[in-house]
């Protein structure tokens, strides 16, 4: 999935205003294999993401997996499923990485602030702007202004545009479902939205 | 970003000065289910037996000094054990995977900031093996990739041979 993004931001570079550095040092290896590429003479370029790409091909991954499967009407339990484990792999990948720098992690609430705050700020450039817990397992994280959905809107809006978009929210369901796991916190993840670009998520950690 | 970028350099000059003292004997990965996913003998004086079973005995000293308490914080764990003529270093990330580096004992003293270089470098492999959309992470099979393997090989390998010209 990512090498597909590099290959569509390096396409439309220099063609789109709207550049991110999105997922920017997933794409770099850090050790020699994989810099000569990056780096030119001592300065190192950037490998940037494209923003736009980025939103087109989860608009069409999501409608991709509607198309492919069967019955996706009344089967849309197969759909999430499909989604959520797209997710899950990617957000494994990513705690991977992006924790090496970090000390160990204390307790289950220092994983879900990680989440919150440093993965948060990866994937979408912003924090979670509120979060709440039960202190039993439960956590609520939510973001008032969801990047993948602030372009988004139908014509009757409202709840409409929030039932509609609900399904653009398993593929980042799962995401946050395979940090939690990779970092060894099992987890139950379902998201909801009333309004957009609003949305929340809910964590549900399981009963070690 | 700057900052992200900045770190995923290496000072590649500096590098081969500060491997001179080190030869490594044998790399192991642990996963976090304490499964074993590649091991590598890198010398032909002892058998690969002997690993795996400072691999295996390596996770218990490994588990001790977690629950030691949140003060030692780091992911480089340092010295474990020494064993006869073998001193084991041992790395966690923070996905509970488990690097272990046995080395050979020498004159020469062994840096920390020296075998946290070698385990970033396995850690970088690592990384890259997991973002490999193909590798299944929840998987017990042990690691097969030939490009994981050849990362491996090249850091034992790099550290083996300075040894020689010393």
């Amino acid at each position: 999935m990512f090498s597909l993004l590099l290959k569509m931001s390096t396409v439309l570079q220099s063609a789109s205003s709207a550049i991110t550095p999105f997922f920017t040092s997933l794409a770099s290896g850090d050790e020699s294999s994989n810099s000569a590429s990056l780096t030119a003479g001592n300065t190192i370029k950037p490998v940037y993401v494209n923003e736009s790409c980025l939103e087109f091909l989860l608009m069409e991954m999501v409608d991709l997996m509607f198309r492919t499967t069967a019955d996706s009407e009344n089967d849309k339990e197969a759909v999430f499923y499909k989604l959520e484990m797209l997710g899950y792999q990617v957000g494994q990948s990513l705690v991977e990485r992006f924790t090496r720098e970090r000390p160990r992690f204390v307790d289950t609430l220092d994983v879900v602030k990680f989440i919150c705050k440093e993965l948060w700020s990866i994937i979408f450039k912003k924090q979670i702007d509120n979060l709440k817990t039960n202190h039993r397992g439960v956590y609520v994280l939510q973001d008032n202004n969801f990047r993948w959905f602030v372009r988004m809107s139908t014509e009757a809006g409202g709840a409409d545009a929030a039932k509609r978009a609900v399904p653009y929210l398993w593929f980042p369901c799962g995401l946050i479902r395979g940090a939690l796991a990779n970092l060894g916190v099992i987890s139950v993840v379902v998201a909801e939205t009333n309004s957009l670009p609003q949305c929340t998520f809910q964590i549900k950690i399981a009963k070690s | 970003m700057n900052s992200t970028l900045t770190f995923f350099s290496s000072p590649a000059a500096s590098e081969e000065e500060i491997m001179s003292n080190i030869k490594i004997q044998c790399i192991a990965i642990i996963g976090k289910m304490n499964n074993p996913l590649y091991i590598k003998n890198f010398t032909d004086t002892h058998p690969d037996l002997k690993y795996h079973y400072i691999a295996h005995t390596s996770i218990d000293v490994i588990e001790e000094r977690i629950s030691a308490g949140p003060e030692s914080a780091d992911t480089y764990l340092g010295l474990l054990y020494a064993m006869e003529d073998l001193a084991v270093y041992g790395y966690l990330t923070n996905t509970r995977v488990k690097f272990v580096v046995v080395l050979s004992v020498l004159d020469a003293v062994i840096k920390n900031a020296d075998m946290k270089n070698i385990f970033r470098k396995i850690h970088t492999a690592y990384i890259n093996q997991v973002c490999n959309p193909f590798y299944n992470l929840d998987g017990k099979k042990s690691i097969v990739s030939k490009k994981f393997i050849a990362a491996i090989d090249s850091i034992g390998k790099s550290n083996s041979e300075d040894i020689s010209k010393i």
